[in-house]
């Protein structure tokens, strides 16, 4: 087995990951990565993952051993925001050719960091592999370290190429990297009992800083921030923190874990999203400083400093409420932000028409349904009409979405705010609430949308009447010709990423006894794939034992 | 010496050079009798206050900085429009070669136009055998289909008569009997750019339809199917009547672009001069009394001419240079109304990208405050737009719009949430503007390459849409009507958006940390 393969391995084998805790050796094997479905569109990968997670880092040079398309595509396209340095918006690229890919690249990767020594002279060089490198047989790995010995300066691999998996497992590989290769490798000048690590936060849109000043007041150091406006020092001396935060649940868990098993760094999960987030994340940072040895009194002067700003981002808010009570958001995200969003916008007396849970973890689903109530509008994967129905039938005014769905929202005539990665206010802390409200205001309230909500006056009917039609007529057929709504019915996509459908899992069940949710996926491949289909699929066993003998019809 | 035959340094950099600068030093200190700096600061900050704002206000005679032109200027404007027609200005030629070099720095063309060149003698003796021999020395030099004659303050001040002049030079054989000279009095005292537009225009319509000043007979008009179109005096000419004539030719009306300056000042550079190219032909504009009905887009150009064609018994709709969506939907929705056919499924396509380009663009300009000046019309049209897109439009002044254009512009205000804290300014300057952008600052100014001193002044940044656009090049190939001319209004506002926010966040080491490829 490589390296990369013990790697990813031990990356899949996250005892701080309870989804993946949850699973049996043998799934855990198979890896938690949901493997890109040939032909559906596709999210990012393992390189651009680790690119993403590590590109925060400001006095680093980058540099992207592969043809043009890595560093081309993935230079500087992310809002993540420096205070001082911006090395690390420069795009440095080997840009392998043809000749490259016959004769190998290595000579001109160890080339190319000498350059950018020569020229930049930066505290570390990180070097990222790609899918050409990985596949033509360079090893990176050796490179870095004979440059790192010729040239006296850190030259670290970050293995990640593109096709070993997606975006999610590039963050890890990235902060695998990291692990082995720069944290601990230095010493802070001095230490405080008041010393901390935030992890997986990116300081987008300058995020960081509208949560920083109040961890300044309170004395609280940010000994590293992994990754968001850090410099290589201080990730490399992050090990002597005494509690670490981790911001982006599923990203760079393996950072935070294996932090505190070497180093003894406890850690908590929290969000800076949202007024009773942000109060909770900056308790449990006290907490556990406390615990570490920090004076008992840093808890008061924290419950101070919250009360003050609840009570100030409350008032700031106050004028907003008024318009915006009783709007209804729609959720267009993923991951920890479908549920810290939705506390927010409560706070600020909007009601949830529906959330999506694409990327959520169990657990995610759970703090939503927390929230909203268990009848919780979750969507999964729409088609286009299906996801005109729900903004109908939501009802909603305004649809918050990263930058990849927006078009979505604007085609179906919604408003819409991006609050994912591409966005360019800042809504984290108590700031950013009252920043994402006056935001919401400000798109509820633009004149574009009422015009995008009316037909060409000429019109005789709207796009909105021509799709209920459709879907009218489609229901009518339906209801018309019970045969064809059986099929139709059957014809329904339970598993995507094996594209199975509930009249196959049907059948299955009936003619081989299936029982158990496992015993599906090991006879159609249903449930195996990003696994999110295996409430529905249990939920479908369930409807069969209930119903009791199987229909003649699907038996026979 | 800074200046020597080796290295000619030009004046961008010479007067940079260490001796140059001790120079002028020296003259102003010895010879300008200057006041101190603090002085000098402490007056120039008072420029920027209320109480000299008051005072500006309160300005009776003065006019500094004035955002308009001159009738005769709108004259040659609407005169260049028919085919293979000569502008001919009675009057001195000094005003002519303005108007000439006017049009040739907006729209990088030649701009052909011939002047009565009135000397002194016939200020005092009148400038009839001005005319006789100008009108015969265009006529057989420059072979024109038709000579316009408009004139200048110098023939009104004397009281030259046209009509008359015109007569006697045909009877002097300056030019045959029937042939076309349509004229108009267009006094530079009285109106402006827009008004001299007007009044040639409506000169050529009584040419034309109404006997020829006694030379033919009036015509009868037998109603047709076309439609006229009236542009009036528009810096995007070229841009706007080509788009204006696919939008008839998407829709299938039969149209006459009454007034088509779109070739004339895009000719090709292909080795030939053209001294004419395109424009009206005379027959269309004389068959133009029996269309259905005529539309104009700009109401303050056509105030004589459209009553004037109502008259004939045609049906007249007015817009007031309709910019974005609403505006263009009310004209097509008119052009549709008299022609009886629908909107093209291709113009309501547009329509759907338009909508959609502005929802993926709102947030940027959401809230922004901007000051306006240009042609009253203009100003309707930016104003409107600008409430579409949720702008806050604060300041809007027009230097030749009237006391109806003020009642106009703020009916248009009232209308939108967005419109509540502007106000509407008839008759001022940009030295008013000045003041009004220091006292009440916004974030944008629209107005014409003359802004660029209101930009510098008080550090607001300019989005160049109007008449004249001296020093950026080509704009006015672009049309701002239409569907796609708002989308073009569109970007050039945000444009100036997102270079202002790349120019507050450029700087090294300081305020970069903003400085982002994704906008």
């Amino acid at each position: 087995m490589t390296t990369l393969a013990n790697k990813i391995q031990d990356v899949f084998n996250e005892p701080g990951c309870g989804k993946n805790q949850g699973k049996s050796e043998k799934e855990r094997k198979k890896g938690c990565t949901k493997q890109l479905a040939p032909g559906a569109a596709a999210g990012g990968c393992a390189f651009d993952g680790a690119k993403i997670a590590l590109q925060p880092i400001t006095d680093v040079a980058h540099l992207v051993h592969g043809p043009i398309a890595c560093e081309g595509n993935s230079w500087d396209n992310r809002g993540a925001k420096s205070s001082d340095s911006s090395l690390y918006r420069t795009g440095f690229t080997t840009d392998i050719g043809e000749n490259d890919v016959v004769f190998g690249g290595e000579k001109r990767l160890f080339k190319s960091i000498k350059e950018i020594v020569d020229k930049y002279d930066p505290p570390a060089v990180f070097v990222y592999q790609t899918c050409v490198p990985a596949m033509t047989g360079d090893d990176i790995e050796a490179v870095c370290k004979a440059a790192a010995a010729k040239f006296n300066k850190p030259v670290v691999p970050v293995i990640s190429p593109g096709f070993v998996g997606p975006k999610n497992l590039g963050n890890k590989l990235a902060g695998e990297a990291i692990l082995d290769y720069v944290i601990g490798t230095m010493e802070p000048e001095y230490t405080t009992p008041y010393d901390i690590n935030i992890i997986g936060e990116y300081n987008l849109a300058g995020e960081l800083w509208q949560v920083k000043p109040l961890l300044d007041e309170l004395g609280i150091r940010i000994l590293a921030c992994i990754s968001g406006d850090a410099k290589y020092r201080e990730v490399a001396s992050s090990h002597r923190a005494r509690a670490a935060m981790m911001v982006c649940s599923k990203a760079m868990i393996n950072v935070a874990r294996k932090m505190e098993e070497r180093y003894g760094i406890p850690f908590f999960e929290g969000s800076f999203y949202g007024i009773g987030d942000m109060s909770d994340s900056l308790r449990e940072i006290s907490r556990l400083l406390i615990e570490r040895g920090a004076p008992q009194e840093l808890m008061a002067r924290t419950e101070a400093v919250i009360a003050r700003e609840e009570v100030r981002a409350w008032e700031r808010i106050a004028p907003y409420t008024a318009r915006l009570t009783g709007k209804r958001v729609l959720l267009i995200t993923g991951g920890v932000k479908s549920w810290s969003v939705v506390a927010a916008l409560q706070e600020a007396g909007m009601e949830i028409a529906g959330t999506s849970v694409k990327k959520s973890t169990k657990e995610d689903k759970e703090r939503i349904k927390e929230l909203m109530g268990q009848d919780a509008h979750m969507i999964d994967d729409m088609t286009p009409r299906e996801m005109y129905k729900m903004l109908k039938e939501a009802r909603a005014d305004i649809m918050l979405s990263g930058g990849r769905s927006q078009f979505v929202a604007l085609k179906a005539k919604m408003p819409w705010l991006d609050i994912n990665q591409e966005r360019h206010h800042a809504y984290a802390g108590y700031e950013g609430m009252v920043e994402l409200v006056a935001e919401i205001d400000k798109a509820l309230s633009n004149p574009v949308w009422a015009q995008v909500r009316l037909p060409a006056p000429w019109e005789e009917t709207s796009w909105e009447e021509r799709a209920t039609k459709a879907i009218e007529a489609e229901a009518a057929s339906l209801a018309a010709d019970p045969e064809k709504a059986e099929a139709h019915r059957r014809a329904r996509k339970i598993c995507s990423c094996r594209d199975v459908s509930l009249g196959a899992i049907e059948d299955a069940i009936a003619s081989k006894n299936l029982d158990s949710v496992a015993a599906v996926g090991a006879e159609l491949g249903a449930g195996t794939g990003c696994g999110g289909c295996q409430e529905k699929i249990a939920a479908i066993l369930g409807e069969k034992a209930g119903a009791g003998a199987i229909p003649a019809s699907i038996a026979a | 010496m800074p200046q020597n035959a080796d290295n000619v340094l030009d004046h961008f950099n010479l007067f940079r050079q260490p001796e140059y600068k001790e120079m002028f030093e020296n003259k102003k200190k010895n010879f300008e009798n200057p006041v101190p700096d603090p002085e000098l600061e402490r007056v120039r900050e008072w420029t920027k206050t209320e109480e000299y704002r008051e005072k500006n206000f309160a300005r009776e005679a003065l006019t500094v900085n004035p955002a308009k032109a001159c009738q005769p200027l709108g004259a040659v404007f609407a005169s260049l429009g028919f085919e293979k027609t000569i502008p001919f200005v009675h009057g001195s030629q000094g005003c002519v070669a303005y108007y000439r070099s006017h049009f040739s720095r907006h729209f990088k063309e030649p701009t052909s136009c011939v002047s009565s060149s009135m000397t002194e003698d016939a200020a005092v003796f009148g400038g009839l055998n001005n005319m006789i021999d100008g009108l015969a020395n265009t006529y057989n030099m420059y072979k024109p289909k038709m000579i316009s004659v408009s004139t200048t303050c110098m023939a009104e001040v004397i009281g030259d008569d046209l009509n008359a002049f015109i007569k006697t030079s045909k009877e002097k054989g300056s030019v045959p009997q029937e042939y076309d000279v349509p004229f108009a009095h267009t006094p530079a005292f009285v109106g402006s750019h827009i008004t001299g537009y007007d009044n040639v225009m409506k000169g050529i319509v009584e040419h034309f339809w109404d006997g020829k000043a006694g030379t033919a007979p009036k015509l009868e008009r037998v109603a047709n199917e076309k439609i006229n179109f009236i542009g009036g005096f528009d810096g995007y000419t070229v841009g706007n009547i080509r788009e204006i004539k696919r939008i008839f030719n998407s829709m299938g009306v039969e149209y006459t672009i009454f007034g088509d300056n779109s070739d004339v000042w895009d000719t090709p550079t292909d080795g030939e001069f053209r001294m004419y190219d395109g424009g009206t032909t005379l027959e269309d504009a004389a068959n133009a009394i029996h269309a259905r009905a005529t539309i104009s887009m700009q109401q303050y150009c056509t105030e004589k001419t459209l009553p004037l064609i109502a008259n004939h018994g045609q049906d007249t709709v007015a817009f007031n240079h309709p910019i974005g969506v609403n505006g263009t939907d009310e004209f097509l929705m008119a052009i549709s109304r008299i022609s009886g056919k629908p909107i093209s499924e291709e113009l309501t396509k547009e329509r759907g990208r338009l909508v959609d380009a502005i929802a993926d663009s709102a947030a940027h300009i959401h809230g922004k405050k901007f000051a306006i000046y240009g042609d009253p019309d203009l100003c309707l049209g930016l104003t409107a737009f600008l409430l579409e897109l949720g702008a806050e439009p604060v300041h809007v002044l027009s230097t030749n719009g009237g006391k109806a254009w003020a009642e106009k512009t703020e009916k248009l205000l009232a209308s939108s949430p967005f419109g509540k804290d502007c106000h509407v300014y008839a008759g001022k300057d940009l030295w008013h503007m000045r003041s009004l952008l220091f006292t009440e600052p916004v974030d944008f100014l629209i107005g014409n390459t003359y802004g660029k001193y209101l930009e510098r002044d008080t550090g607001t940044p300019l989005i160049r849409i109007g008449f004249p656009i001296f020093d950026r090049h080509h704009y006015h190939r672009y049309p701002v009507w239409g569907y796609q001319g708002a989308m073009n209004v569109l970007v050039w506002i945000l444009d100036k958006i997102f270079d202002e926010i790349d120019r507050n966040t450029n700087v090294v080491a300081k305020s970069d940390y903003s400085f982002d490829i994704i906008r």
